[in-house]
C-alpha cells in the first residue's frame, strides 16, 4: 500500500467537506465507546490488567532477539516453516514463491494489517494467484476497486448501507438489497464458494506464542477459521514484535483486546494454530508457513519510540479520538489511522513522508487514557514533533515564529504586553460578540469553526486582580 | 546475510547482545516459561452449580441457546427435539467421538466424519467449556474434526458439566495435563459467528455458524 499521509492537509480538507462521509462518522460515533465502557466494568481490576499486559509486551521486547529464536524453534518442531522477511517486498516475494511451490491459483485471506502494508494483493495479482479478502469489510473494499481500510477493526466504518448496498448489486449481478442481514448472507454465499476451492489461506495473527510455537487469531466472523482449516496451505504473516511467552499471557491480554476493540468480553472465535494437520485428520494445512516481517519494527526496539511495539491493534486509540472521530481513518493516507497510525506511519514509511501526522492530534491524551497496553500516545507524537525540528524537517516559517515566540516568552513583561495588546485587539474585533467567524491573520484557523473571542483581559491580568 | 540473520543481528545490536549477558536472558526467559505467571483476573465463583450457572448464564448473553439433561445416554433424543422444534432435518454430521451414542435409536440420521458444505447440522463435544465468558474450548482430532463446529448453519456441543473450568488459564492447564501438546487447531468458540460490518449493526452467521446451542449434561 503506498502511503498518502504526505497530502494530510489536502486528505482530511477533502473528508471534512464530503457530507456522505461526514454522516456516516457521526452514525458510528460513540457506539464502540460506550460498549467499551460496559466491557471493561466486567473486570474486576481493570488497571491492574493493564499494567499486567504492558508488563507481558515489554518482556519480550526487552529480549525480543532471544525470544523469536525460541519462537521458532518451537513452531518448527511441530512441523510449521519459519521464513524471515526485511520489508514489504520480500513479504510479497516469498509469498508467491510458496503459492507457485504448491501450485496456488486462489489465495482466501483473512485480515492482515502486514499484507495491507506490504502491498501483497497487488504481487499476488501480478503472479497469477487470485487473492480473496474474506473479512467483510475488507471485502466490500476489495470490490469497490481496492479501496483503502479507514480504522483497523472495523474497516469500511465510513460506509453506508446504501453504499454497499450499490456495491453488491453491481459486483454480484443481483437485485439491490438495503437489509443488512440479506448483504451478510449474500455475502456468505460468495466467499463460501472461495473457502472451499482455495488453495492457500493467508492470514496475519494478534499473537505468536513462544510456549507452544502457535498463531493466536481473534476473529468475530469465522472467517478466521476457515482461512485456516480449508485449504492446504496456510501462510502467517505477522511483525516480529507479536510474541508473547506463555498461554496464560495470551489469556491476560484477551481479556483486554476485545473489551478495547468492539466491547465484547470475548471475540467469537479465538484459535490457536500450532503445527501441520496431523495422521488421520480430516482437516488443516499440510503446509504451514510463518513470514516474520520488520518492515521498520526493528529500529524502534531499544529506541525511544519502543513503548509503540506493545500496540495490539485495538482501535481503541482511534475510537476515543476527536480528530479522527471528525475526519475518518481514510485522510491518515496509510493503513494505520488515528494516534497509533499518526505515530507509525511516520516511523515506518519516514519522517519526512508523514510530516503532518505527529499534528493531527490535540494531545488530549484520551488514547493514553484507553490504551491497554499503556502506550504513551502523547508522548511519542510529541516526541515525533521534536523530531521533526531536530532533523531541520519543519518550514522555515515556522521555525521562525517559534524562535520569535521563544524570544518574547523568555522576557515575562514583553510577553505580558505583547498577550494585553493581542487578547484586545481580538475583542476588538470580537466587536463584542462571542466568537470570531473570520480571523484575518490565519483564515484556516475560521474556515470549519468559529474563534472564540476573549473576553478582554489575559489571564495573568485577572489572576493577579483576583488574588488581591 | 539471510533476512533472518540480518534482522537478528539489527535486534542484538540495538539491545546490546554480548555472549555475556545472553546467558542470563535465555535463564530468565526460561524462567519466565516455566513460571507461567497468571494475570490478574475476576473473581469468578468455582463452585460446580455456580460454574454451569455462570456458562449459561454467558451463553444466553453471546446469542447461543442452552438445554440441559441428566445423562449423556439422554443427549441425542435432546437433540431430536431441538432440531424438529427449529424445522430442521433429522440429520447431522457429528465427531467420530460421539458415534457410539444411540443416535438412530431416535430417529436421527447420523454420519460421523469431518464435515462438508452441504451438511445442514454439525454435533461436537468440547474439550472443555469455560465459565468466564461462556466460551467452548474445541480441540482438533482425527475422531474430533474442526469443519463439524464451523461449516454447518447449526452448532450442537455436547458440555459435560464436569468440564466446565473457570476460565482460559485452567482450560490450558487441563490441556497441558490430559494433552501434552497443544492439538493443531484449538478453537474457542463463543456463541455464533457475527458481524458488524456494515453500519455496526450485529448480524448473526458471517462465516461460521448461525446458531449455536448447548446442551449440558448433567450427569457427565
Ligand atoms: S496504540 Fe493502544 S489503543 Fe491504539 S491500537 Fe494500539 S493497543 Fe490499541
Amino acid at each position: 500500500m503506498k502511503s498518502r499521509a504526505h497530502r494530510f492537509k489536502e486528505n482530511a480538507a477533502a473528508s471534512l467537506a464530503n457530507p456522505v462521509l461526514q454522516a456516516n462518522l457521526r452514525t458510528a460515533k460513540g457506539k464502540f465507546v460506550d460498549k467499551r465502557a460496559i466491557a471493561i466494568k466486567e473486570l474486576d481490576d481493570f488497571e491492574a490488567t493493564r499494567e499486567a499486559a504492558k508488563d507481558i509486551r515489554n518482556r519480550v521486547l526487552e529480549h525480543l532477539d532471544l525470544w523469536l529464536e525460541k519462537f521458532e524453534e518451537v513452531a518448527c518442531a511441530r512441523g510449521a516453516k519459519v521464513l524471515w522477511a526485511k520489508d514489504g517486498e520480500e513479504v510479497c516475494r516469498l509469498v508467491v514463491e510458496i503459492g507457485k511451490q504448491h501450485g496456488v491459483k486462489k489465495a482466501v485471506k483473512s485480515k492482515s494489517m502486514l499484507s495491507e502494508e506490504a502491498g501483497l494483493n497487488q504481487a499476488l495479482e501480478a503472479a497469477g494467484i487470485r487473492p480473496v479478502e474474506t473479512d467483510l469489510g475488507e471485502y466490500i473494499l476489495q470490490i469497490n476497486d481496492n479501496e483503502p481500510p479507514s480504522h483497523i477493526i472495523a474497516p469500511v466504518v465510513h460506509k453506508s448501507l446504501d453504499e454497499v448496498a450499490d456495491l453488491f448489486a453491481k459486483t454480484h449481478k443481483t437485485p439491490r438489497k438495503t437489509d443488512i442481514p440479506a448483504l451478510t448472507r449474500e455475502a456468505r454465499e460468495v466467499l463460501r464458494e472461495h473457502f472451499l476451492s482455495a488453495e492457500m489461506g493467508i492470514s496475519g495473527g494478534n499473537f505468536l506464542i513462544a510456549e507452544t510455537g502457535s498463531v493466536a487469531l481473534v476473529t468475530n466472523e469465522g472467517n478466521g477459521r476457515m482461512v485456516t482449516t480449508l485449504p492446504r496451505v496456510h501462510v502467517v504473516i505477522t511483525g516480529i514484535e507479536k510474541v508473547i511467552p506463555t498461554l496464560e499471557d495470551l489469556a491476560t491480554l484477551m481479556r483486554l483486546l476485545p473489551r478495547s476493540a468492539t466491547g465484547q468480553s470475548i471475540s467469537n472465535y479465538v484459535s490457536l494454530l500450532t503445527g501441520v494437520k496431523a495422521a488421520g485428520e480430516s482437516d488443516g494445512p499440510e503446509h504451514l508457513y510463518f513470514i516474520l516481517v520488520d518492515s521498520g519494527r526493528a529500529g524502534l526496539v531499544g529506541s525511544e519510540f519502543q513503548d509503540m511495539l506493545r500496540c495490539i491493534r485495538c482501535g481503541a486509540c482511534m475510537n476515543h479520538c476527536p480528530v479522527y472521530q471528525t475526519i475518518g481513518g481514510q485522510a491518515y493516507g496509510w493503513g494505520y489511522p488515528g494516534p497509533m497510525g499518526s505515530v507509525l506511519t511516520p516511523l515506518y514509511t519516514g519522517l519526512e513522508n508523514a510530516l503532518d501526522l505527529p499534528h493531527a492530534a490535540t494531545l488530549c491524551n484520551q488514547c493514553g487514557v484507553v490504551c491497554p497496553v499503556k502506550i504513551p500516545l502523547p508522548d511519542l507524537l510529541r516526541r515525533l514533533r521534536e523530531k521533526q525540528l531536530e532533523n531541520h524537517l519543519r518550514p522555515w516559517f515556522e521555525r521562525m515564529a517559534l524562535k520569535a515566540w521563544a524570544w518574547v516568552a523568555e522576557r515575562p513583561s514583553l510577553y505580558a504586553l505583547a498577550t494585553r495588546f493581542g487578547v484586545r485587539y481580538l475583542a476588538w474585533l470580537a466587536g463584542g460578540q462571542k466568537s470570531i467567524p473570520l480571523l484575518g491573520i490565519a483564515p484556516g484557523w475560521t474556515q470549519g469553526r468559529d474563534f472564540p473571542a476573549p473576553e478582554g483581559k489575559t489571564f495573568r491580568e485577572l489572576y493577579r486582580a483576583r488574588s488581591r | 546475510m539471510t533476512s533472518r540473520e540480518d534482522i537478528l543481528a539489527r535486534l542484538r545490536a540495538r539491545l546490546n547482545r554480548s555472549e555475556a549477558n545472553a546467558a542470563a536472558a535465555r535463564a530468565a526467559l526460561e524462567a519466565t516459561l516455566a513460571a507461567k505467571a497468571i494475570g490478574p483476573r475476576p473473581a469468578i465463583d468455582t463452585q460446580k452449580s455456580a460454574l454451569a450457572g455462570r456458562l449459561i448464564e454467558k451463553s444466553l448473553a453471546q446469542s447461543s441457546t442452552v438445554d440441559c439433561v441428566a445423562s449423556l445416554a439422554e443427549a441425542p433424543a435432546a437433540v431430536a427435539r431441538y432440531l424438529a422444534t427449529n424445522g430442521l432435518p433429522a440429520q447431522a454430521v457429528v465427531w467420530p467421538a460421539l458415534a457410539a451414542l444411540d443416535w438412530a435409536g431416535v430417529g436421527l440420521a447420523i454420519q460421523a466424519r469431518g464435515a462438508v458444505d452441504a451438511d445442514r447440522v454439525g454435533i461436537t463435544g468440547c474439550f472443555c467449556a469455560i465459565a468466564e465468558t461462556g466460551t467452548l474450548m474445541l480441540c482438533s482430532g482425527p475422531a474430533t474434526p474442526a469443519t463439524v463446529s464451523l461449516l454447518p448453519e447449526t452448532h450442537i456441543a455436547l458440555v459435560p458439566a464436569s468440564r466446565i473450568v473457570p476460565a482460559m488459564e485452567e482450560a490450558f492447564a487441563l490441556a497441558r495435563a490430559e494433552l501434552g501438546a497443544l492439538p493443531r487447531a484449538v478453537n474457542f468458540v463463543s456463541g455464533p459467528s457475527r458481524t458488524g460490518d456494515i453500519e455496526q449493526t450485529i448480524v448473526l452467521g458471517a462465516h461460521g455458524p448461525s446458531r449455536v446451542h448447548l446442551l449440558l449434561i448433567e450427569g457427565a
